[in-house]
C-alpha cells in the first residue's frame, strides 16, 4: 500500500507546523494566521472524532503511519508537531 | 416574504375572520392546563379517543357551517376558505380535523353536487344543528376502487330498495346521524351501476344492521372508524342521491373538491411538524451549540418550509381554479392529491431526523412529533391514493396533447386565480365535470408566462425556470402523444403512469409561477421575494425525480431566517402567515 | 453453487427460523397475534427471548475462540436478521447483549473475555451498553457519569445513563464513565458492571420510556450512586474509553444492517401476499405492471442492501482497518435504502398498512415504526454521514488513484474461509480508504470480460461501466467539497448518500464478478440497476429490470373469478 501516499521530500517540525496550521485553517474556515498553535483543536470545533481525519491527512502527506490517538494525547498543533518529529525523522 | 407583520391589533376573539376566532378559541397550545393544548391532544391520542374539549370547541365555533353552502344557510363559499379554517384545526390535532370535520364534508359534497333540493335542505339543517354525516364508501376488499363496491341497494320482492353488504373503516359511522352510502344499484358491470344513498341512521331498521367493531389504527388514533353490515335493510326510494346509477359520476365530480381540500388541510399538520422540529432543534444541545446551528439542520428545515410553500401554492391555485375553471378541476384535483400528500409525508419524515432519538421518545421534549408522524400516514391512501389519481389523469393525457399542448391555443386561467384575496366567481357544483375535455388552462398560463419579455425587473433566474418548465411541457406532450390506447388503463406500463407525475409537476410549477407573476404590485408582503419561488421549484425538482440536490445555501439561509422570524412571531409557515398559538 | 462465492452463513439462522416458526405455528412466541398484543401493551417479549436463548443465539455474540459460533460477524448478522424478519422489537431486545459485550472483545483482558463469554453463553446473561445520558445527544464526551478511583484500586461510580436498551433487564452493563474531571478524548473509561454484585441502594433503574416503535423493548435507564466497582471491571486502560467505543461501534453499526434487512424482508413478504390476494380492476394487484414495479424495485433495494451488509460484515474480518469507513457507510446507507423500499411498499398496501388489527395482525405498521429506530441507533444517520464526510479527502484521493488493499478485498469478496475477526486490527480511521469502492473500476473491467464471455447478462456490463463512471464523478464531488469540521454543509451529506449507494453498488459488483449461479447474477444485476437509480436522477431502468425478482414473490397468482 505504499503507493497511496505522496510524501514531500523533506519535512521538519517547522514545515509540519505550518502545514498543520493551513490544514486546520481550511477545516474551520479561518485565516491561517488566526490559528493559535497552542490552543486545543477542540476549541476550533474539531472534536475528538474529527481530528481523526486530520490524522489521515498527516499520514497521506508525509507517508508515515500515525496512531490516531496521538492527536488525542497532543491536542494542539504545536504539541502534535513535536510528537510527529521522531516519526518523520525515522522515515 | 421578508416582512413580518405585527399581530393584529384587534381582539381576535371578536374578529369577523373565522380563522382568527378559531385560533383565539384554541389559545396557546403549549400553555399548561389548556384543555385543547398539546398535552390534552397527546392524552386523547394515547387513549384512542377524540379530544372531547376540542369537539365542544368546534361545536361552539360552528365548524359545520363551513361545510354547508352559503345558499343553504351555511358559510361554504369554496374550498379555499374551508382549507384555511380546517388547517387551523389540523395545526392543533389532525385527528380532530378528520374526525370532527373532514369526514362530514366528504359525505356532504355528494349531496351538494347531485342531491335533490329536499336532500340538500335536510342535510344542511342536519349539519347546521351540529349533526354529523358519515361517508360510507370504503369496503376493505376494494379500497379506493369504488367501481368494485359490493354493497348493494336493489329492489326487493315488493319493489322497495333493500341494502345488503358491508362498509368498513368509515369515520364516525357509529355516531353520525346521517350517512351517505355508496351502493351498487344495478347488478350490471359498467359505470352506471352505482348510486349514493342519503340515509338518516336513526330511521334504519335496527334489526337489519350489525355494527362491526371499531377499527384500530396506528395514527389518527382518536378517529372512531367504524363498520356496518346490512341485511335486507329497507330504505326509502327517495334516499337515492341524484339520478339512479350515476353514483360514480357524482363521486368523480364532487370529490374534486375534497381532493383539493384534504391535502390543503393536511398542510396544517406539516406546519405544526415544522414548528415542533424547529423548536426541538433550537432546544437540543449538541456539541458546542444546538442542533439548529448545524448547516444540515437549517437546510432540512428550510427544505420542509419550501415544501410547505410549494404545496400551499399548488393547493391555493387549484382551489381558486375550481371557481374559475370548474370544468378542468378534475385534472387539478387529481394532480394536487397525487403530489401534495407524498410531499407532506416526505417532509415530516425528514424533519424527524433533526430530532435524533427525541422523535422516537413519546415522553421527551417534543412528544407531539411522533404523533404527527403517525397521523400523516392516511394522507397517502385516504380518500384517493396516488395511483388512483394517476389513473384518473392518465386517460386525459392524449386529448390534452391534442387540444392544449399541440394546438398552442386555448385560454389560460383568469389572472384572478393567482391573486389570493381577490373575489372569485361563485362555486358552481354543476360545472364540475368528469373529464377536462383536453383543456388545461393552468399549463397555458405557464406557457404564456414563459414567453413574457424579461427585463422590467423580472428575475432572470425565475424566467429561466419558467422556460425550463415550458420545455418540459413540450417534452411531456411529445411522450404523451406516443401513448397507445392500451396504455391508458390500470394495467398501463409504469412509464405511462410516470407521465402523470410529470404533468402534476408542471402544474405545480405553473401555480408557483402564476402566483409570482400576479403578485401584488406593491412589493410588500409574503410574495414579494423571488426566493420562495426558486426554493419551491427547486424542491419540486426533487419531488418529481429531476435531481437529488439539497437546497442551495443562499436559498436555505434566506428561508431559514424567515422561518425563525415567523417562529418567534408566532406566525404560520404557509403563504397566509397568520398568527397562531399552535 | 460454487464454493468460491461469498455467502451468508446459514446454520444458526436456519435453526432460529425453525424454532420461531414452530413457536408461531403453535400460537405462542413469534405468532403475529402475540407480537401485536405485546406491542399494544408495551410488554417485553420475554417468551420470545427465552426461545432465542434456547436456540443458542447468544453464542453468536461471542467470538469463536471463546466458545461462540464459527461464522463471526456475518453469522451474527444473518442470525439477527432472521429474528428481525419476524419481529424487530425482539431482535433489538436480544441483540443488545452483543453491544454490551463488544467492548470487552475489543479491549478486555483474556480473563475478562473468558468470564464474560461464560456468562453470555452459559447463563444467557443480558448485557446492556450505557453510552448516552440525558441532554448529551450523540456527543460521547458530554457524559457526566463519573468513576472515581479508590486507594485499593477499586472504583466508585455515580451518575445516570439514559435512554439505554435493557438498562433494567440487563444483569451487566458496560458504561462509559468520566475518569478525568476535565473530560476530553482521554478523559473517559469503560467499566463492565455486574449489577447483581452491587450492594443494595447503589443502583436503581430509571423508568421505561414509552417509544414510537419497539414499544415492548426495555428502553430505560440506570442511576448509580457511589456504586463500588472492582478493579477488574475496568475494560482497557484508564482514558481508553473513547477509542474502545469508537472501534466497538464499527462492529455494532455494521450489525444494525441486520435489523433493516429483516424489517425490509418482512415488509416485502406482507405486501407481496397482499398483492396476490387483492382483486381490483378485474384482475389482481400483483398482475398490474405498476404494482409489479413497486414490488420488484423493493426486492432490488433489499438485494442491494444485502450486498452492502454481506461485504460490510465480511470486511470486519478481511479489511478490519477500513471499518471506520465501511461501518459508517453501512450504518447510514442500509437503513436509508431499506426505508425507501418500506415507504414504497406501504403505499401499495394502503389502508392495511395503517390498521393495527388487520392483515397479519397489523404487522406492517409495527415493523414500519420499529424500523425507524434503526436510523437512530448507535449514532444517527447524520452522525454516521458526518464520520464519512470527515474521511472524504482521503477517500477521494484513493478512488482517483484506483489503489486498494487487494489482499484484504480478496478475503472479503472471495469464497475462502474468513480469517477470524481481530479487534486489535480495527483502526479509528482507515488508512487505506474503502477498498470496496476504490476497486470498482478494476472489477467493472472483469464484469465486462465476463459478460463478453457470455457468463453474465450484457446489462451487467453496462451497469458496471455506469457505476465505474459514477464512482469517478463521486470522487470529484468529494474532492470539491471544502474540508469541514463538525458542521458540514447539506451538500456534503448529499455526497455521503451517494457514497453509500456507490458502496452498496460496488458490493453487488464484486459479488457479480465471482462466478455464480445464473439466478444470483439476475438478482445482483437488478440490485445494480437500483443502485444506479439512487445515484443518477432520471436513470432509465429498462422496463423489465426488476421483473425477474417479482415472479418468485407473487406465485401463484390467478385472475380472480368474477
Amino acid at each position: 500500500m505504499s503507493d497511496i501516499t505522496d510524501a514531500p521530500a523533506t519535512a521538519d517540525a517547522t514545515e509540519v507546523r505550518a502545514w498543520l496550521r493551513e490544514c486546520v485553517a481550511t477545516y474551520v474556515r479561518l485565516p491561517a494566521e488566526d490559528i493559535d498553535e497552542n490552543l486545543p483543536l477542540s476549541e476550533y470545533g474539531l472534536d475528538s472524532v474529527y481530528v481523526l481525519s486530520l490524522c489521515a491527512d498527516i499520514e497521506d502527506r508525509y507517508g508515515i503511519e500515525v496512531e490516531p490517538t496521538l492527536l488525542w494525547d497532543h491536542p494542539a498543533i504545536g504539541p502534535i508537531s513535536e510528537a510527529l518529529a521522531p516519526l518523520l525523522a525515522a522515515r | 416574504m421578508t416582512l413580518v407583520d405585527p399581530a393584529g391589533a384587534t381582539s381576535p376573539a371578536a374578529s369577523p375572520d373565522p380563522i382568527d376566532r378559531l385560533e383565539a378559541l384554541f389559545g396557546d397550545a403549549g400553555a399548561a392546563g389548556n384543555p385543547v393544548g398539546r398535552e390534552a391532544v397527546l392524552a386523547a391520542d394515547a387513549d384512542g379517543s377524540m379530544l372531547a374539549a376540542g369537539e365542544d370547541l368546534l361545536d361552539a365555533f360552528g365548524l359545520n357551517a363551513h361545510f354547508v353552502p352559503e345558499a343553504l344557510g351555511g358559510r361554504f363559499a369554496g374550498p379555499e376558505e374551508l382549507i384555511g379554517v380546517m388547517r387551523a384545526v389540523y395545526r392543533r390535532d389532525p385527528a380532530l380535523g378528520l374526525g370532527y370535520g373532514a369526514g362530514s364534508f366528504m359525505a356532504a359534497v355528494n349531496v351538494w353536487t347531485s342531491g335533490s333540493a329536499e336532500q340538500q335542505s335536510w342535510l344542511a339543517g342536519h349539519l347546521l344543528s351540529g349533526g354529523r354525516v358519515a361517508c360510507g364508501y370504503h369496503e376493505l376488499a376494494h379500497g379506493n376502487d369504488f367501481a368494485r363496491a359490493e354493497l348493494t341497494a336493489l329492489p326487493g320482492p315488493d319493489g322497495q330498495l333493500l341494502v345488503n353488504g358491508r362498509k368498513e373503516v368509515v369515520a364516525n359511522l357509529a355516531r353520525a346521524g346521517a350517512v351517505v352510502l355508496f351502493a351498487r344499484t344495478d347488478a350490471a358491470a359498467g359505470s352506471r351501476s352505482h348510486s349514493q344513498l342519503l340515509l338518516e341512521t336513526a330511521r334504519l331498521a335496527s334489526d337489519t344492521l350489525t355494527r362491526l367493531p371499531r377499527f384500530a389504527t396506528v395514527g389518527m388514533r382518536g378517529v372512531p372508524l367504524g363498520g356496518i353490515e346490512f341485511t335486507d335493510c329497507p330504505v326509502p326510494a327517495d334516499a337515492v342521491v341524484g339520478t339512479p346509477g350515476h353514483g360514480l359520476e357524482t363521486a368523480q365530480r364532487s370529490f374534486q373538491l375534497t381532493r383539493i381540500a384534504l391535502p390543503g388541510m393536511t398542510l396544517g399538520l406539516l406546519d405544526t411538524a415544522l414548528r415542533t422540529a424547529l423548536r426541538g432543534a433550537l432546544g437540543r444541545r449538541l456539541y458546542a451549540g444546538t442542533a439548529a446551528d448545524l448547516s444540515l439542520s437549517r437546510t432540512v428545515l428550510a427544505e420542509a418550509f419550501a415544501d410547505l410553500l410549494l404545496a400551499d401554492a399548488f393547493v391555493t391555485v387549484a382551489a381558486r381554479a375550481a371557481h374559475t375553471a370548474p370544468g378542468q378541476s378534475t385534472v387539478y384535483a387529481s394532480a394536487v392529491k397525487l403530489l401534495v400528500p407524498a410531499l407532506v409525508m416526505g417532509a415530516v419524515s425528514r424533519l424527524s431526523e433533526l430530532l435524533g432519538s427525541q422523535f422516537y421518545l413519546r415522553a421527551a421534549e417534543q412528544p407531539l412529533f411522533q404523533k404527527l408522524q403517525r397521523d400523516v400516514l392516511p394522507s397517502a391512501f385516504g380518500h384517493a391514493s396516488r395511483v388512483s389519481c394517476q389513473a384518473a389523469l392518465l386517460p386525459q393525457l392524449p386529448l390534452t396533447v391534442r387540444r392544449t399542448w399541440s394546438a398552442e391555443d386555448g385560454p389560460a386561467l383568469p389572472p384572478t386565480t393567482f391573486r389570493p384575496g381577490e373575489p372569485l366567481p361563485p362555486l358552481d357544483f354543476g360545472a364540475l365535470k368528469v373529464t377536462a375535455g383536453g383543456r388545461d388552462p393552468l399549463s397555458r398560463s405557464l406557457l404564456q408566462g414563459a414567453e413574457r419579455p424579461t427585463g422590467r425587473g423580472e428575475d432572470a433566474e425565475l424566467a429561466a425556470r419558467a422556460s425550463q418548465y415550458a420545455t418540459e411541457i413540450r417534452a411531456l406532450s411529445a411522450e404523451a402523444a406516443r401513448l397507445t390506447p392500451d396504455q391508458l388503463g390500470p394495467a398501463a406500463p409504469p412509464h405511462a403512469f410516470d407521465l402523470t407525475t410529470r404533468w402534476a409537476g408542471v402544474l405545480a410549477a405553473a401555480a408557483c409561477l402564476g402566483l409570482w407573476w400576479e403578485r401584488p404590485g406593491d412589493g410588500q408582503g409574503p410574495g414579494a421575494e423571488p426566493a420562495w419561488v426558486l426554493a419551491a421549484l427547486h424542491r419540486l425538482g426533487v419531488h418529481t425525480g429531476r435531481h437529488h440536490d439539497p437546497l442551495p445555501e443562499p436559498l436555505s439561509e434566506f428561508l431559514y431566517a424567515e422561518l425563525l422570524r415567523r417562529h418567534d412571531a408566532g406566525l404560520t409557515f404557509d403563504h397566509a402567515r397568520r398568527p397562531t398559538g399552535a | 453453487m460454487s464454493a468460491d462465492v461469498p455467502e451468508w452463513p446459514t446454520g444458526l439462522a436456519a435453526a432460529l427460523a425453525d424454532a420461531m416458526a414452530a413457536g408461531a405455528a403453535a400460537g405462542g412466541a413469534f405468532s403475529t397475534a402475540r407480537s401485536a398484543a405485546l406491542d399494544a401493551a408495551e410488554a417485553f417479549p420475554g417468551e420470545e427471548c427465552d426461545l432465542l436463548d434456547a436456540s443458542g443465539l447468544a453464542r453468536a455474540y461471542v467470538p469463536e475462540r471463546l466458545g461462540g459460533v464459527a461464522g463471526g460477524l456475518p453469522e451474527l448478522l444473518s442470525a439477527l436478521r432472521e429474528v428481525a424478519r419476524r419481529d424487530v422489537t425482539v431482535a433489538v431486545a436480544h441483540g443488545k447483549t452483543f453491544l454490551g459485550s463488544v467492548s470487552t472483545w475489543v479491549a478486555g483482558t483474556e480473563d475478562q473475555q473468558r468470564a464474560l463469554a461464560r456468562l453470555v453463553t452459559d447463563e444467557n446473561a443480558v448485557v446492556a451498553w450505557g453510552l448516552t445520558e440525558r441532554g448529551m445527544g450523540s456527543d460521547l464526551l458530554a457524559g457526566n457519569l463519573t468513576a472515581t478511583p479508590e486507594p485499593d484500586g477499586t472504583w466508585r461510580i455515580t451518575g445516570e445513563k439514559w435512554p439505554i436498551n435493557n438498562a433494567t433487564r440487563g444483569r451487566l452493563i458496560c458504561v462509559l464513565a468520566r475518569t478525568d474531571p476535565a473530560g476530553g478524548p482521554r478523559g473517559f473509561s469503560l467499566f463492565l458492571i455486574d449489577k447483581s454484585a452491587l450492594p443494595e441502594g447503589a443502583w436503581e433503574p430509571l423508568p421505561k420510556e414509552p417509544t414510537h416503535g419497539i414499544r415492548g423493548a426495555d428502553i430505560s435507564g440506570l442511576r448509580l450512586r457511589d456504586a463500588p466497582v472492582p478493579a477488574d471491571a475496568l475494560v482497557g486502560g484508564v482514558g481508553d474509553g473513547l477509542g474502545i467505543v469508537l472501534r466497538a461501534l464499527q462492529l455494532t453499526r455494521t450489525l444494525c444492517a441486520a435489523l433493516s434487512l429483516g424489517a425490509g424482508e418482512h415488509a416485502l413478504r406482507l405486501v407481496a401476499d397482499f398483492a396476490v390476494e387483492r382483486a381490483l380492476h378485474g384482475t389482481r394487484l400483483a398482475l398490474l405492471p405498476l404494482a409489479r414495479r413497486v414490488l420488484g424495485r423493493a426486492a432490488a433495494s433489499l438485494a442491494l442492501a444485502d450486498a452492502a451488509a454481506l461485504l460490510g460484515g465480511r470486511s470486519a474480518h478481511g479489511l478490519p482497518g477500513e471499518m471506520s469507513a465501511v461501518s459508517a457507510t453501512v450504518k447510514a446507507g442500509v437503513p436509508w435504502i431499506v426505508q425507501q423500499a418500506i415507504d414504497d411498499l406501504a403505499e401499495l398496501l394502503g389502508a392495511r398498512g395503517f390498521l393495527t388489527e388487520q392483515h397479519a395482525d397489523g404487522m406492517f405498521q409495527k415493523l414500519e415504526r420499529d424500523h425507524r429506530i434503526v436510523a437512530v441507533f448507535d449514532g444517527s444517520t447524520a452522525v454516521n454521514r458526518s464520520l464519512l464526510i470527515s474521511q472524504f479527502p482521503l477517500l477521494a484521493r484513493l478512488i482517483r488513484k484506483g489503489s486498494y488493499d487487494a489482499t484484504g478485498l480478496a478475503a472479503v469478496t472471495g469464497g475462502a474461509p474468513l480469517p477470524e475477526l481481530d479487534p486489535a486490527a480495527l483502526r479509528l480511521v482507515s488508512r487505506t480508504g474503502c477498498s470496496i469502492v476504490q476497486a470498482v473500476p478494476d472489477t467493472a473491467e472483469r464484469i465486462t470480460a465476463l459478460a463478453a464471455a457470455g457468463e453474465l447478462p450484457p446489462r451487467a456490463a453496462e451497469l458496471a461501466a455506469l457505476l465505474a463512471e459514477r464512482t469517478g464523478a463521486l470522487a470529484d464531488a468529494m474532492a470539491e467539497l471544502p474540508p469541514t469540521g463538525r458542521n458540514a454543509p447539506a451538500a456534503a451529506f448529499a455526497v455521503a448518500r451517494q457514497f453509500e449507494a456507490c458502496f452498496a453498488g460496488a458490493a453487488a459488483l464484486h459479488l457479480l464478478a465471482v462466478p455464480c449461479a445464473a439466478d444470483r447474477a439476475v438478482v445482483l444485476t437488478a440490485a445494480l440497476e437500483r443502485c444506479l437509480e439512487l445515484l443518477v436522477p432520471g436513470h432509465q431502468a429498462p422496463s423489465d429490470a426488476f421483473e425477474p425478482l417479482v415472479t418468485p414473490l407473487v406465485q401463484p397468482v390467478e385472475e380472480p373469478v368474477r
